[in-house]
């Protein structure tokens, strides 16, 4: 394991994620007349816990060598569950949450053990989840968006120091994987098994086990995320989380997770989600036309990677 | 399609194809649940996303009208999965002309791309009414064919939306316009429709973006225009999931007191903000009688063989009094 050189770059592999962070903020604080304000920078804090959860499961799944190509539509069931819920079934809060964090458990489960009994690739198993979710989201709804009023409000209403609860929850979560990846058994069972999952049974340790949660963990950060969203809304649409898959593999991808398993951070994720939500609301704060949006996004992304590539390269040089 | 292998040469697919549409149309025929009756005609309506609840209301409005006229005609329901899913769309209207059914009442998800498939239909003597979104008049006069519209006029509803904000405000207010995605039509007509309010009653529009009909998205678009424009007095939002979106960014900014929001289409979730005037008002284009619209007149045109024209069906403007007036 080249645990040392990893720490070792450590700190240049988020400098290079923090100057590329500073260099869009600068952009946009250039060209817009209110994007480096407190009030701002609290907005965007306070949008990002959703897909900052997600993104780390998503992180996860990926240093697994998997994919969760189900999160966007779990999410939408999950806020669905929770809304239907409060506004139909009469449940209290409490309660509802529980339901709500309790299917994306059972989605992740169910991911998990279906790819492991039939050993099929997991993009297959999240590519169907992915329909039944989105369809179980719409059948509890009925296809309405349902409406909670101040029901869980104190959810995303809750402020310390202008940062609401859910960003700091999100927070300890991301301090809390990024150790659990690193410093625990479970973390170093996690990237042994992306990077060679072959050797990893061949010197005793079943696989199954690590794969079966981490897609329970990624599921009950998913359905976390979908009841903060729901709170922050007011209202659980079934129809959220559309393509929110993509935003967090994304997410993960510029922060130098590899798609091929085995390599991850989830703090660097943190700062590939900063990114993501800077361009989202720079571009919106400009009033950028929609066609400018799409292919600034997609080259910020690629653009992202390629400079991973040539950080890896000096990682390289500087290892051997 | 299936049945055209590779061992097919360029020449001989078209026959393959129109073989396996012919098949498929046997096979749905068979397992239909609609039993038949020869005589009645036989209609088939054509979705978009059943995904969106104003659709569903649209397609269980027409239902409802088919049981409650059982002895009239029948119907065959299809709707896409994705709104954007043009070519699935396709597919189910050269489906339903191998079924040879009577009539095709079609909500086009694109407002082009669906001619071409409509007119073959019409050559081989379909009756094809449009309804919802209509089709985009240059092309039909180009292809010289009339295809008749019934459904609301998208435009003028959301004038009558923006009209209404616009006695709320000043002239000179800064407003901003959350769109639908760029390539929906109805989403552009209501742009436009706001456009017209806000430019007659001199407002100034200080951003127009599109929030892909989504709550999250427009949520991230409004929450970054109030903070850059922090002198802004409302919001217009091209449907009514975009205006919980611009609601729940104002409760985050402290700002629900001082930002006006309008919506468009009514759904059950904003009846609540309503009353409570977070949202000032919408739009009800009564989307359970859109397809029923679409059916009663494809049936006369099917009795009476007379030439199509345009119908246009209403749109209320719902406000607080409107509702309480209720």
């Amino acid at each position: 394991m080249q645990n040392r050189s990893r720490w070792h770059a450590g700190l240049t592999e988020y400098l290079g994620l923090a100057a590329a962070l500073a260099l869009l903020v600068l952009v946009f604080s250039l060209s817009t007349r209110n994007f480096f304000t407190t009030t701002n920078f609290t907005t965007i804090a306070n949008q990002i816990p959703a897909l900052l959860l997600v993104a780390t499961g998503m992180t996860f799944v990926l240093v697994l060598g998997q994919i969760d190509l189900s999160v966007g539509s779990v999410l939408g069931l999950c806020g669905s569950v929770l809304g239907v819920a409060i506004t139909q079934w009469k449940w209290p809060a409490g309660l509802a949450m529980l339901a709500a964090l309790g299917a994306g458990v059972f989605c992740g489960a169910f991911n998990g053990a279906v790819s492991i009994r039939w050993r099929l690739p997991t993009f297959i198993v999240t590519l169907g989840v992915l329909e039944m979710a989105r369809g179980a989201a719409h059948a509890v709804t009925r296809s309405q968006t349902q409406y909670l009023g101040s029901a869980i409000d104190w959810v995303a209403g809750t402020n310390v120091l202008g940062l609401s609860l859910p960003f700091l929850v999100a927070l300890a979560i991301v301090a809390a994987s990024q150790f659990a990846l690193t410093r625990t058994v479970f973390g170093r069972y996690v990237v042994a098994v992306g990077t060679n999952e072959e050797a990893v049974r061949l010197s005793g340790i079943d696989p199954r086990p690590v794969k079966l949660a981490v897609f329970m963990l990624t599921g009950l950060l998913v359905a976390l995320a979908g009841v903060i969203d729901t709170a922050r809304f007011q209202s659980a649409n079934p129809n959220a989380g559309l393509g929110l898959e993509l935003q967090a593999i994304a997410a993960a991808v510029i922060g130098g997770t590899s798609l091929m398993g085995g390599r991850g951070s989830v703090v660097a994720t943190f700062f590939g989600v900063l990114i993501i939500a800077v361009l989202n609301s720079g571009l919106a704060a400009i009033g950028a036309r929609d066609e400018t949006k799409r292919l600034v996004t997609g080259a910020v992304i690629i653009g992202a990677v390629i400079l991973d590539q040539y950080r890896h390269r000096l990682e390289r040089g500087r290892s051997t | 399609m299936n049945t055209s292998t590779s061992s097919c040469s360029p020449r001989r697919w078209p026959l393959a194809a129109a073989l396996g549409l012919v098949a498929l149309g046997l096979a749905l025929t068979a397992c239909g649940p609609q039993s038949q009756t020869p005589g009645k005609p036989r209609i088939a309506l054509i979705m978009k996303s059943l995904a969106n609840e104003f659709f569903l209301t649209m397609e269980n409005g027409a239902r409802a009208h088919q049981k409650a006229h059982a002895d009239e005609y029948d119907l065959l329901a299809n709707g896409i999965k994705d709104e954007l899913d043009v070519a699935k769309q396709v597919e189910l209207v050269e489906q339903m002309v191998a079924q040879k059914v009577d009539a095709i009442v079609i909500a086009p998800a694109d407002s082009k791309a669906l001619i071409g498939v409509c007119k073959k239909a019409q050559d081989a003597g379909v009756v094809v009414v449009n309804i919802d979104n209509k089709f985009d008049d240059a092309v039909l006069a180009g292809q010289k064919i009339k295809l008749p519209f019934v459904g609301p006029d998208n435009r003028k509803g959301a004038r009558r939306v923006g009209d209404y904000l616009a006695k709320q405000l000043k002239p000179g207010d800064k407003v901003a316009v959350i769109e639908g995605p760029p390539n929906a039509f109805n989403g552009q007509q209501r742009g436009l429709g706001f456009d017209d309010a806000m430019n007659a009653a001199g407002m100034k529009i200080v951003s127009s973006q599109s929030g892909y009909w989504e709550t999250d998205k427009a949520n991230q678009v409004a929450a970054a225009i109030i903070t850059e424009n922090p002198d802004l007095k409302a919001f217009l939002c091209a449907n009514d999931s975009m205006a919980l979106g611009a609601v729940a960014a104002l409760r985050a900014a402290g700002k629900l007191d001082q930002v006006k929001v309008v919506g468009y289409d009514n759904i059950s979730a904003v009846q609540t903000l309503l009353k409570e005037g977070k949202i000032l008002a919408t739009a009800d284009q009564h989307a359970d009688q859109i397809a029923v619209f679409g059916i009663e007149y494809a049936l006369q045109l099917l009795k009476t063989k007379t030439a199509p024209a345009d119908r246009e069906t209403p749109v209320d403007l719902i406000t607080a009094e409107s509702l309480a007036g209720k």
